[in-house]
């Protein structure tokens, strides 16, 4: 009995178990990190996972949501698109400005409502003096001639067309767009959000 | 912690494979035996990696359990088959950490365990008049979200819904809607659309007024 204990001691099986299970946990991040990217679908650099929250995903599908969007509302509730970079592929800062627009008649179609919503790169909203967080369907955006709208993004007030600024934070950045109870043209896939633009 | 792992994981796994590499550089360098560190790991890490991947949505929903259940959300812990409306939009003041805490600012979040093991519960959420609002209901083991109640599912009128367990024999009373619930518990996370500052506290009241209680026979 003390043999055993001492073989098992000596043998480094507890250094295995811990080295087993240390390297099980991040396989398993990997694996699921590369299950969310799979079923992540991009366009115009805005991202979004269309399958989590279903009753019927496979356990892949469930552990690779549960981890990229813990308890996410299902699509058709809630679409959710983020992106950390603008429509050429740069990384979002704030030390530049960007420009969202939207065609006339081109705000996404909902039965609730939408919002944008800058955030840090790990998605907390950061104090700015302005004290707005968001801007969205509620909010008193200014139209231009032609029935299109314009979002400016950037952390300093930009001079003008500051009813439709909304700061950005001072470094790295993430957007969150969010449209509640989308609607057809987005659940079929046919409307797309528009590029965000690196104005200077 | 969850923003510290999120951001430094990176290098956080560059540390802890440098200390394995380390200790087996060891081991080797001092003639100890190998092969059972190496048969060990081996079998752990084959059984383990499709474990914790079968485990994870369980694991994150009763991360959410633990907090609604032990914290609540910023008022003390919220007891089982109590929903709690927290009484703010989310901001970056908004406690960092807290559920809510990457939430949208146009909403208010109600929040509750569901525990069904001693009988049904019934949800009542009150006329909502048009406002939209949901009450997603999130089975634990495999983070399917079930059914809902709101403004997409049911309409924005007030209503009474009766949750059940599996198994369960009972009749529901009249102008009652039964929701059958896949498991004993569920996470349960409503949502009430705020229009504007003003309209905080309106929405609030109405928050407020979703709430679970048991069935009455």
């Amino acid at each position: 009995m003390v043999n055993a204990f001492a073989w098992f001691s000596q043998s480094g099986i507890v250094q295995g178990l811990i080295l087993g299970a240390v390297l099980a946990f991040l396989t398993a991040i990997l694996i699921m990190n590369a299950v969310g990217r799979a079923i992540t679908t991009t366009a115009s650099g805005w991202s979004a996972i269309r399958r989590c929250g279903q009753p019927g995903n496979g356990v892949l599908v469930r552990a690779a949501c549960a981890k990229a969007l813990p308890v996410v509302n299902v699509f058709e509730e809630a679409a959710y698109w983020t992106t950390t970079v603008d429509g050429s592929g740069q990384t979002l800062s704030g030390g530049h400005g960007y420009v969202l627009h939207f065609p006339a008649g081109k705000l996404p179609p909902n039965d609730a409502f939408w919002s944008l919503t800058p955030t840090d790169v790990v998605g907390y909203m950061v104090t700015n003096p302005t004290n707005r967080y968001s801007v969205g369907d509620r909010s008193p955006l200014a139209r231009n001639a032609d029935g299109s709208v314009d979002i400016y993004l950037q952390h300093q007030a930009p001079g003008t067309h500051e009813q439709n600024w909304l700061s950005t934070p001072s470094g790295k950045f993430k957007l969150m767009f969010r449209v509640y109870l989308p609607g057809a043209a987005i659940l079929d896939g046919t409307y797309q959000l528009p590029r965000v633009v690196r104005a200077w | 912690m969850n923003r510290l792992v999120l951001k430094y994981g990176r290098p956080l796994t560059a540390v802890i494979l440098a200390v394995f590499a380390w200790v087996i550089y060891r081991r080797i360098a001092g003639g100890d035996e190998i092969i059972p560190v190496a048969i060990a790991a081996a079998i752990v890490w084959g059984l383990g990696a499709p474990a914790f991947i079968y485990l994870w949505p369980r694991l994150t929903v009763s991360g959410y359990k633990r907090a609604i259940l032990k914290h609540g959300f910023g008022d003390g812990p919220v007891p089982v088959n109590t929903l709690h409306a927290v009484p703010n939009t989310s901001s970056p003041s908004a406690s960092r950490g807290s559920l809510m805490a990457t939430g949208a600012d146009d909403l208010l979040y109600v929040g509750g365990w569901l525990d069904l093991r001693k009988g049904p519960q019934v949800l009542h959420v009150p006329n909502m008049a048009g406002r939209y609002f949901s009450v997603q209901f999130t089975d634990p083991s495999k983070g399917a979200n079930f059914a809902y109640v709101g403004k997409r599912t049911t309409g924005t009128g007030a209503g009474d819904y009766v949750l059940s367990a599996p198994g369960w024999k009972g009749t529901v009373p009249n102008g009652m809607t039964q929701i059958f619930s896949p498991t004993d518990s569920a996470l349960v996370i409503g949502r009430v659309l705020v229009e504007s500052d003003g309209d905080l506290p309106i929405a609030y009241a109405l928050a407020k007024q979703i709430q679970l209680a048991p069935l009455k026979h």
